[in-house]
């Protein structure tokens, strides 16, 4: 880790808030991606990012600083979605309210400068094509699949990240991209 | 789906994963070139997670580290920990001598409430 970092944790255990600021700062749009893609709603996500932040700022002295900062703290906000998602799971009330996709609004969408408009809603219909994919993947294999190919980890961050062997990672990869793959030709693009 | 064996399908998801030897990637490509079925099969895997990477990174409203920060605990116990940690004596001390500062400030005010206008003018200085 780097010694930037190292410092600022001091500071954060001894309760200095602003440098805790500055970790926000750094990671919050990493741990807002994850949490979007795992729930795939902006607005739970971007709660389930605050929790992640506040839990990771009381929790502080369980840091184990020999390993990478950004491992605790992805670990806390995948398992706060988990967590999410399984309350929702037994919440089909709720689950009606809160389709898939919805608040992914244009607000939270960067659009490409100049992008036409009928290229941004293909985008955004492809987007929810995506997002819906995701959603349909068992728990397990959607965080290996989101810590993989939406932060771009390496499969020992994503094994430290989930306390699970390398190799169980590498199974979940491959399950969850074969079933990626079969969902997305039988609805996606209808290519099948 | 015939072709798509258990020896392809693994050679694949190795050279996905980015762990395949030169010679695994020749194996494959090699087949690939003759082989249709693993070829829809290996570029369908590939547009799938192409399609995942290409996803936005949305960004979070300005106001959202301002808004995890409004939400932490006060820092006061921590504050008082750190000091205490590093000054244990002067805590003790501190701890003792606030009940007998109490003791002081409560006969001040007694006095002062004899004297009615300056405790007025005190309470006046302070709002
Ligand atoms: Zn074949």
């Amino acid at each position: 880790m780097d010694q930037s970092e190292k410092r600022l944790i001091k500071k954060i255990r001894k309760g200095d808030q602003q440098a805790f600021a500055e970790l926000v700062e750094r990671y919050k749009n990493s741990v807002f991606a994850i949490c979007l893609r795992m729930v795939g709603n902006a607005q739970e996500a971007e709660d389930l990012s605050q929790e992640a932040f506040i839990r990771a700022y009381n929790r502080i002295d369980q840091y184990d600083h020999d390993r990478k900062f950004s491992t605790w703290l992805f670990r806390i906000a995948t398992n706060l979605s988990i967590d999410f998602l399984r309350r929702r799971k037994n919440n089909v009330s709720l689950d009606a309210v809160v389709p898939g996709t919805e608040g992914l609004s244009l607000n939270t969408m960067l659009p490409d400068e100049g992008e036409q408009p009928e290229d941004q809603m293909v985008r955004k219909e492809t987007e929810e094509m995506v997002q819906e994919q995701i959603k349909r993947l068992p728990d397990k294999y959607r965080s290996a699949i989101v810590l993989k190919y939406i932060e771009d980890l390496s499969l020992k961050e994503i094994s430290e990240i989930m306390e699970i062997p390398v190799g169980t990672v590498k199974t979940r990869i491959h399950r969850g991209r074969e079933m990626l793959r079969k969902n997305m030709i039988t609805e996606g693009g209808g290519r099948a | 789906m015939n072709c798509v064996s258990k020896k392809y399908v693994s050679l694949m998801n190795k050279v996905l994963d980015q762990e395949a030897t030169e010679q695994e990637k020749q194996v494959l490509f090699e087949h690939l070139a003759t082989c249709a079925e693993c070829r829809v099969h290996f570029n369908e895997l590939k547009e799938s997670t192409e399609l995942l990477r290409r996803l936005t990174h949305p960004q979070l409203p300005a106001a959202f580290t301002e808004s995890v920060l409004n939400q932490l605990p006060p820092d006061k116990r921590n504050a008082i920990h750190k000091w205490g940690s590093r000054h244990p004596v002067l805590t003790t001390v501190a701890i003792c001598a606030l009940p007998m500062s109490l003791v002081v400030i409560g006969s001040r005010r007694q006095t002062r409430n004899r004297n009615g206008y300056a405790l007025v003018k005190v309470s006046g200085d302070q709002t």
